[in-house]
């Protein structure tokens, strides 16, 4: 239900911290407990990431257990 | 479809008000991409760029299981580990909130339910049994109006709204603002009444010393089933609307085997909020709870 509220705070923190740097990819980590529907964070990150300094990466989303929610890592792009 | 900051939506301010001076306060600003918290945070990552973009032999895309070291491989394709929790910012606001709440001894509470089960009813009920006895403050999170805050206050308490506009659920800097304003005494009872919905706030922590969730005969006994998260991270679950359960053919023992099903340890109390039957036993467990133990 909040996965695009969701979507914005993983754009943010990987902004945060990757600078004016291109982002290939962004891995996240989610549990079963999370409440988190990954189907839903998938279609909004396109959605999200258009128009921020993520156009073009792509999220990859790894099972994990209980009620994890983390940002495992990011990859940088080439820079064009 | 709503935002984890309220932002989602360009047309959604989060807005506090204070019923008793009529003061309205913009507390976020709609259409905003998380423009507030930023300015920290910024220093991972990017510390040990740049020393080795040459004469490494290994492969840039290996998984890295197992190791939590900011990587840097080169000037492109690095591999950045952060391992941060994507609710982190809110999560280091309650425990803010949480420390200030336990160092001044103010039992705060969030209630959480679907619209209609009766949270402001029992709020106001408790607020007139507790008169004279405990300083009560309340923070009301609904999308829009005052109407729940003028309740409130009417009732003899100090009350905070914050209208969330499309988001659904309160989050942790929205209560630190409307403790900023409350400023609840020492010892006082600080009761969050977040907004309608049994999905959201369970995801939110705010602060609070335990989430009270609040059910009613009439939404029928398998409601614990159906929301588990909600009534998963409850410490305190409040079967309302007792007085109405022979008229709605509600099964009290069936719904409290449902609550003990997903949730073993939280305490159950059946009560009527109209009626005032059972309010004894909330009243007794407000007493006994200490600030600070779950």
């Amino acid at each position: 239900m909040h996965e695009l509220g969701l979507s914005r705070n993983i754009v943010s923190i990987v902004s945060e911290n990757a600078g004016d740097r291109p982002v290939a990819r962004v891995r996240v980590a989610v549990g079963p407990l999370a409440c988190v529907e990954t189907r839903a964070l998938q279609f909004c990150w396109d959605i999200v990431t258009e128009d921020s300094p993520l156009a073009g990466a792509t999220l990859e989303i790894v099972e994990a257990d209980a009620d994890t929610f983390l940002i495992k890592e990011f990859e940088f792009g080439e820079i064009a | 479809m709503c935002g984890t900051c309220g932002c989602s939506d360009p047309a959604n301010d989060v807005k506090m008000v204070d019923p008793e001076t009529g003061k309205e306060t913009l507390i976020r600003q709609g259409g905003l991409l998380h423009d507030h918290d930023h300015g920290h945070a910024h220093h991972h990552g990017h510390d040990h760029g740049h020393e080795h973009g040459h004469a490494h032999t290994h492969d840039h895309h290996h998984p890295h299981e197992g190791d939590d070291k900011p990587h840097a491989h080169g000037p492109n394709g690095e591999i950045i580990s952060l391992e941060q929790a994507v609710l982190s910012k809110n999560d280091s606001i309650a425990a803010r909130n949480r420390g200030w709440f336990e160092g001044r001894g103010v039992l705060a509470l969030n209630l959480v339910s679907s619209p209609g089960a009766g949270k402001t009813t029992l709020l106001e009920r408790t607020i007139a049994e507790m008169a004279g006895k405990r300083p009560i403050h309340v923070i009301e999170g609904d999308q829009m109006t005052s109407n729940d805050a003028e309740r409130i206050r009417a009732a003899g308490a100090r009350a905070i709204q914050i209208n969330t506009g499309a988001g659904c659920h309160l989050e942790a800097d929205m209560i630190a603002d409307a403790v900023a304003t409350l400023d609840p005494e020492p010892g006082a009872l600080l009761l969050i009444e977040n907004v309608g919905n049994l999905v959201c706030p369970s995801m939110f922590d705010l602060g609070e010393h335990m989430k009270v969730a609040v059910i009613s005969t009439t939404e029928g006994e398998d409601k614990p089933l159906k929301y588990p998260h909600m009534f998963r991270a409850a410490g305190l679950v409040i079967i309302n609307k007792i007085d109405l359960a022979p008229h709605v053919d509600f099964d009290e023992d069936l719904c409290r085997r449902n609550i003990a099903e997903v949730n073993g340890t939280a305490r159950i109390i059946s009560l009527s909020a109209k009626t005032a039957e059972g309010m004894d036993n909330w009243l007794g467990f407000l007493d006994g709870a200490v600030v600070g133990r779950r």
